[in-house]
């Protein structure tokens, strides 16, 4: 069943522009550095012993912004799919769970998402070995800066896609994403448990796996919640 | 008798307001129903609980004789439909479109040409359905409803914004379906004439409640003729067919008189004429769908 739905899914999803977006966030942050980098390269360099980390902080400031603002960008366009034409009611009449229309939507924009890291890790890893930072490659270090943010940063896409998916006026979810980037913008005067903070790997106890721990646990709690929202409501 | 579709007092509130009240509905296999009701009866809600879009504040759906609550999923596979304005992803062409409900429905490729064939898109299949008119976005629309080969499939206003020549290809579908393909349909519109040209049964709805529920020819025995007479001095000239001993109406200086056969519209005439009355005119009024339709649903007389 979900399995249909997906394939369906991604095929709705074409010509949308999509996945040309899951591609331009990570470009986008890379390019940023691109800039940084290539204006005051040797500046940058005497920052630093270890050029590798201090580039990866680099690239990390931007990453938390791309990714919140990509998903409440992806999870409008996903929902205004099924709302232009109110397809909503088309869809959910035919022989489907609700609850698996959600896991799907959630599917193909985790999907997305994920892909978007990816690529900001090879991005990321392909300028840093043009800019030739040393020798040792940090690859752990580069796959945790890829990843994390991402883990971190399910709670938001879980409540975007809940508030688009049950909106029928695509203002308020494009408003929460909007606050979500000013939110994430401001990371460091939010206090741990704003879920706009996560993503930045910041907390007071300097461990980024607290905000990937709980960046799954509040994200799978607020996904069922969205679901079961999602499915108890009457299709308009 | 097994019912296709079968409602016991299926009620839907919204807040205050009382959309469905206890609507009792019972369709046959092959019966093309038609559901009559003005804007705002309650046609819709209805449509939307049977396919499962809403939850019934009380009451019962059986389909194919099973609970819509606990089977939907099952019932679901069997039935197509089409809810208000049609539904389709604008980016994606004719083709796309039906594909990306195919893989959901699981049918295989082949389907998607058959019902393109049916309702004849099949030129237009490659185009992006943006550029459709409306006549063919509802045509699409039923294209993805037939898809499963469905054995009920539930339109809700089909004709809804089509042109004559679009109503007209429409109703000829739908009309096609039930002796080509076995299936039973539920075609719900505010427009009797639409019904009375398609349906072979018709449930009238009205405030959320069914009033009338039986084929179309027990709802055209309501449109008897009347006749009526213009006459010279009509109080005096009723007066005295009423001591004839004939029943007549007397109305705004005219003379009514309730299936009438030939033989009693000559009588009439001849006891006016030796009674020294002027005759005008005798008229055959006939009374529409349309009247015995607006006399129910404004609910002023019950027939």
């Amino acid at each position: 069943m979900i399995g249909k739905l997906l394939t369906a899914d991604f095929l709705k999803i074409k010509r949308k522009g999509l996945w040309f977006l899951t591609a331009l966030g990570p470009i986008g942050v890379v390019a940023l550095q691109m800039v940084n980098y290539g204006v005051r390269k040797d500046y940058l360099l005497q920052q630093s012993e270890d050029d590798w980390s201090y580039y990866l902080l680099n690239v990390h400031s931007f990453t938390p912004l791309a990714l919140v603002l990509g998903i409440a960008i992806l999870t409008s366009f996903i929902a205004s799919i099924e709302n232009e034409t109110n397809a909503w009611k088309q869809l959910i009449a035919l022989p489907v769970s609700k609850l698996t229309v959600y896991l799907s939507k959630f599917t193909v924009l985790a999907t997305l998402l994920l892909l978007s890291s990816t690529l900001l890790m090879v991005f990321t890893c392909a300028y840093g070995m043009f800019l030739d930072l040393g020798e040792s490659v940090p690859y752990m270090e580069l796959a945790k800066y890829s990843y994390y943010p991402y883990l971190a940063a399910l709670p938001i896409l879980a409540l975007q896609l809940w508030i688009a998916s049950v909106s029928h006026n695509q203002g308020i979810p494009i408003t929460v994403g909007i606050f979500g980037v000013i939110f994430a913008y401001s990371a460091y005067v939010l206090p741990d448990w704003m879920i706009w903070k996560w993503p930045s790997l910041m907390n007071e106890w300097d461990e980024p796996i607290i905000n990937v721990l709980f960046g799954l646990a509040v994200g799978i709690i607020l996904y069922i919640i969205g679901m079961i929202d999602f499915a108890r409501r009457d299709v308009k | 008798m097994e019912y296709i579709v079968q409602t016991e007092n299926l009620s839907k509130r919204f807040g205050k307001e009382q959309a469905v009240a206890g609507m009792d509905l019972k369709i046959r296999k092959g019966e093309i129903y038609g559901f009559l009701g003005p804007n705002g009866a309650g046609k819709t809600t209805t449509i939307r609980m049977l396919l499962g879009l809403m939850r019934p504040s009380s009451g019962t759906i059986k389909i194919f004789q099973k609970d819509i609550t606990k089977e939907r999923i099952n019932i679901l596979a069997k039935v197509g439909s089409l809810v208000e304005n049609p539904s389709y992803y604008p980016h994606l062409t004719a083709y796309e479109n039906l594909e990306a409900i195919r893989k959901i429905l699981g049918v295989p490729k082949s389907r998607i040409d058959e019902v393109l064939e049916i309702v004849r898109l099949k030129d237009a299949a490659n185009k992006k359905v943006k550029g459709f008119s409306l006549g063919m976005k509802q045509r699409l629309g039923i294209a993805a409803a037939l898809l499963h080969n469905p054995e009920l499939l539930i339109l809700d206003e089909p004709t809804n914004g089509l042109d004559p020549s679009g109503i007209i290809e429409m109703r000829n579908l739908i009309k096609r379906l039930p002796s080509e393909y076995g299936m039973t349909i539920i075609i719900s519109s505010h427009l009797l004439s639409e019904i009375d040209q398609m349906a072979t049964t018709v449930g009238i709805v009205t405030k959320g409640k069914i009033i009338f529920q039986d084929s179309i020819e027990a709802m055209r025995t309501y449109a008897q003729p009347k006749v009526s007479f213009k006459v010279s001095n009509s109080e005096r000239a009723w007066r005295s067919l009423v001591a004839n001993g004939i029943k007549a109406e007397y109305k705004e200086g005219q003379i009514l008189m309730d299936e009438c056969s030939d033989e009693k519209v000559a009588k009439i005439v001849q006891i006016l004429v030796q009674d020294g009355v002027s005759i005008y005119r005798v008229e055959e009024e006939k009374r529409s769908l349309e009247d015995i339709f607006l006399q129910m649903t404004t609910g002023e007389q019950a027939i």
